[in-house]
């Protein structure tokens, strides 16, 4: 008996998967088909407002009604993409029209579940709503979802944040997601400020003067925004890079920073970094290394020159990449190669060979 | 008379105790299978719902990569593996391919496609390998291409050569007769961007045997004509679908497939890199992993990315087939002897506890006991002691259990990935499922448990199999 109520189990088991795989066939196929059907809806009644030159109080209800399920919000974002193929300047406008039903749809969304909740500011970024108005709902709501613990909800609200344009906005979301405790690579914080649609000096001001608030991780982020963005901060890096309580992690950012954009007062300390023979200090030297690149003189090739002596590969390895992208040629540094260090010559031979090689094949290509 | 009367009863308690043991594996067994393929088809679901409401990162974002490709004897597949390469959507990446002492002309056919050029390039050794015996680099779409052709060492020292020669903090192993799909690696990179403490990511291998490929895009996908490798189809798609996601949910995976994975190169350095005396390097150098972040404190996670995809050749000889699979168990025995302190070590967590015993009860020693099954069935039927059509419809029951989780894990796979296939595909997984439970995996456990016989000379072999060029346009 035993044995027999086993292999019932087993069998209903079976017959449980078996409808599990049908019933989703079915769901996915009637969804898909309900989508299209809301497309055809959707595409009528835009049409209609376009052709109307007005967004009437009917439409919005409607818009309202519709909206809050996330299937009509899909159908909703498909018409707009085939629709703004033939309608650009209809459809910007149509949408500044609808905002106020997006307003509405704050709430709704704030409701649902994470993954239907991180559609709703992936919206907003990719249509712009607010972009520039600072509708004080819409960007409240943001400010909830970058708090968010699903990594999706804080990406899209930071990046919708950064398209709606208001500096003091942004900072607090920094600093939500600083506090939050939750993991945000600094690439895709770098990334959504680059994408800032509003006064960006404004925005440098304000994450300047809050910059010793936020924690480690997060200062390293607003660096790296501001190595991609632009060469204005290189006094405000230098300070950072000159004062006793900067640590190490923002210390590299700095010179890398300054690295990118020439600073004159910055070169007698990348000098000293550069001559420090210290192999505790070694990161300082390899970074160093690199961006003495961006300082040409006599002065810098020969100590570049002395860095390709040092032990440790990685101060080789950048050494030997600024020499060659300050143009030095095998004859500049023949007596590199007929010196006795063999891992000096072996590296800068790579380099220049690499160059040359790079250099035929570009030829070649335009040939 | 007492005699035999006190044999017949000794062989009836042994085969009860037999009994009882197999009806607690295979519940065991079959509990395992449902849950991971449950756990495994939702998750597939969910992640096609967040793709389809924009729960992914949208941008490029550049985590540079570089890709190894250990080649030996691939000279029919290895351009085309480069070009595909060359075809994917990513803008930080560079190909290393380690050409380890082939006796084809791999190296010869590579330089001539792309205008490789030599060069003399230093290459810090931070893990043992064989000498190099010369460096071809070129660019390509400015994506940096290199040769390294060295004393031939085996896969693992290959890969160990590639791991000092690339200049990326993450690389990408892979073989020269796969193909990546177009958007792997932007998937691949993904679980980094999620999580800090991710060291290993893996992808997902599926035969490209009846697909035709377009730039690293599926153009047309039918389940292959070889009967052989559409079983493999079956049961790759049940094997990733199932085990790997449930036990990425408790970080405990120990195996990410030699054809497609990622790693932090610094972790993989510190940890000794791949160990070239196993033959499953791969899996050695997952449960390598585990041990040296726990033994050092190191927080880590080892991911599996459900969309990164990559196409592999599955054997269609039988005599291939065998081949690869009696590698694939030695490589396990290995690693898992290697590594056998971790097992019910509580300090290893899940992975000790129930991924190591898992992997010792259901991979290891799994075909040991389907043939002591077997060989009891055939004791208990000449003693007379076994109920016929009840073992019949038990093992019917087995075999439409397994078959049925199986093309769960197919139209899983196929729905959430978009894959067109037809009725007549929909037939062949039918048929074939019923087919490689109750045959071709007792034939597969024949052979793991043969695989001991002939070890030591198969050692450092890299386990060839029967080539055949791609279908990509």
């Amino acid at each position: 008996m035993k044995v027999e109520i086993l292999i019932f189990a087993y069998l209903a088991v079976c017959a449980s998967m078996i409808v599990f795989n049908i019933v989703c066939i079915f769901v996915f196929r009637h969804r898909d088909k309900k989508i299209d059907s809301s497309k055809i809806d959707f595409e009528t009644e835009i049409k209609q407002c376009i052709d109307n030159k007005a967004v009437d109080s009917k439409h919005r209800e409607f818009l309202m009604k519709k909206l809050k399920k996330v299937n009509n919000l899909t159908a909703f974002d498909k018409t707009l993409n085939d629709l703004y193929l033939d309608y650009p300047d209809q459809i910007i406008w149509y949408l500044e029209d609808i905002s106020s039903v997006f307003v509405y749809l704050c709430l709704e969304y704030l409701k649902k579940n994470k993954i239907q909740s991180a559609y709703y500011p992936y919206i907003i970024r990719k249509y712009r709503i607010g972009s520039g108005k600072n509708i004080s709902i819409i960007t409240d709501t943001m400010l909830i979802l970058v708090g968010d613990s699903s990594l999706y909800c804080r990406q899209n609200a930071l990046e919708a944040l950064s398209v709606i344009g208001d500096a003091s906005s942004i900072v607090k979301a920094l600093h939500i997601i600083d506090e939050s405790g939750y993991y945000h690579h600094s690439k895709l914080i770098s990334d959504a400020l680059l994408d800032f649609s509003g006064n960006n000096i404004k925005l440098s001001d304000l994450l300047w003067s809050e910059f010793s608030k936020f924690s480690e991780k997060m200062q390293l982020s607003i660096l790296d925004f501001f190595r991609f963005s632009s060469g204005e901060h290189v006094k405000r890096v230098f300070q950072l890079l000159t004062s006793k309580d900067t640590s190490d992690e923002i210390k590299y950012s700095c010179i890398r920073y300054l690295g990118k954009f020439h600073y004159d007062p910055a070169y007698p300390y990348l000098l000293d970094y550069a001559k420090d023979t210290d192999e505790v200090h070694w990161e300082y030297t390899a970074i160093t290394a690199m961006s003495l690149a961006a300082y040409p003189c006599e002065q810098t090739k020969e100590v570049l020159k002395n860095l390709l002596h040092s032990s440790n590969w990685y101060v080789r390895y950048n050494a030997s990449q600024s020499l060659e992208t300050l143009g030095y040629t095998y004859t500049d540094l023949i007596d590199i190669f007929d010196g006795d260090d063999r891992y000096a010559s072996e590296i800068m031979r790579y380099r220049l060979d690499q160059k040359k090689l790079k250099e035929s094949e570009a030829t070649l290509n335009d040939a | 008379m007492m005699l035999n009367d006190q044999v017949f009863e000794v062989i009836k308690v042994v085969l009860d105790v037999i009994n009882i043991f197999f009806i607690v594996y295979l519940i065991g067994y079959s509990t395992f299978l449902f849950i991971a393929v449950v756990t495994g088809s939702s998750e597939l679901y969910k992640k096609k719902q967040q793709d389809k409401l924009k729960n992914t990162l949208m941008r490029d974002y550049y985590i540079p990569v570089s890709i190894i490709v250990p080649a030996y004897n691939e000279e029919v597949t290895v351009v085309e593996t480069v070009k595909s390469l060359l075809a994917l959507d990513y803008n930080l990446y560079e190909i290393i391919i380690v050409d380890d002492g082939s006796k084809d002309t791999t190296s010869k056919k590579l330089i001539e496609a792309f205008n490789m050029k030599p060069i003399r390039r230093p290459i810090q050794r931070k893990i043992k390998c064989q000498p190099e015996e010369f460096i071809y680099e070129t660019s390509v779409h400015n994506v940096p291409l290199t040769l390294i052709r060295k004393k031939n060492g085996g896969k693992a020292d290959s890969l160990n050569m590639g791991i000092n020669a690339c200049r990326y903090p993450y690389f990408i192993c892979m073989d020269a007769d796969s193909v990546l799909q177009h958007d792997s690696l932007n998937k691949i990179v993904h679980p980094l961007l999620e999580n800090e403490n991710v060291v290993a990511v893996g992808g997902v291998v599926r035969p490209c045997n009846g697909a035709e490929l377009e730039r690293g895009r599926v153009k047309k996908y039918r389940m292959p004509k070889n009967i052989l490798a559409c079983m493999q189809v079956l049961e790759y798609d049940r094997s990733f679908l199932a085990s790997r996601i449930l036990f990425d949910k408790f970080n405990g995976s120990l195996i990410i497939s030699g054809a497609f994975g990622l790693f932090k190169k610094d972790t993989v350095i510190a940890a000794g890199g791949y160990d070239s005396t196993t033959l499953g390097e791969d899996m050695e150098l997952v449960v390598k992993l585990h041990e040296y972040c726990v033994l050092n404190e190191i927080p880590y996670c080892i991911k599996y990315a459900t969309d990164a995809i990559c196409w592999s050749q599955a054997p269609e000889r039988l005599r291939d087939l065998c081949k690869q699979r009696r590698r694939w168990h030695l490589g396990l025995f290995q690693s898992m002897w290697k590594h056998k302190e971790m097992l019910f070590n509580p300090k290893f967590g899940a992975v000790g506890l129930i991924s190591f015993f898992y992997f010792l009860i259901y991979e290891l020693l799994s075909p040991f006991i389907e043939i002591f099954g077997v060989i009891s069935m055939i004791v208990a039927f000449i003693v007379d002691l076994i109920n016929v059509p009840f073992m019949i419809l038990f093992f019917l029951i087995y075999a439409v259990f397994g078959s049925v989780l199986s093309l769960t894990a197919f139209f899983a796979r196929t729905q959430t990935i978009d894959l067109k296939i037809t009725a007549g595909d929909v037939a062949k997984a039918i048929l074939l499922c019923f087919f490689e439970i109750s045959v071709l995996r007792f034939i597969l456990a024949f052979v793991r448990a043969t695989a001991f016989i002939g070890y030591r000379k198969r050692k450092m072999n890299w386990g060839k199999i029967e080539r055949k060029k791609i279908n990509i346009e």
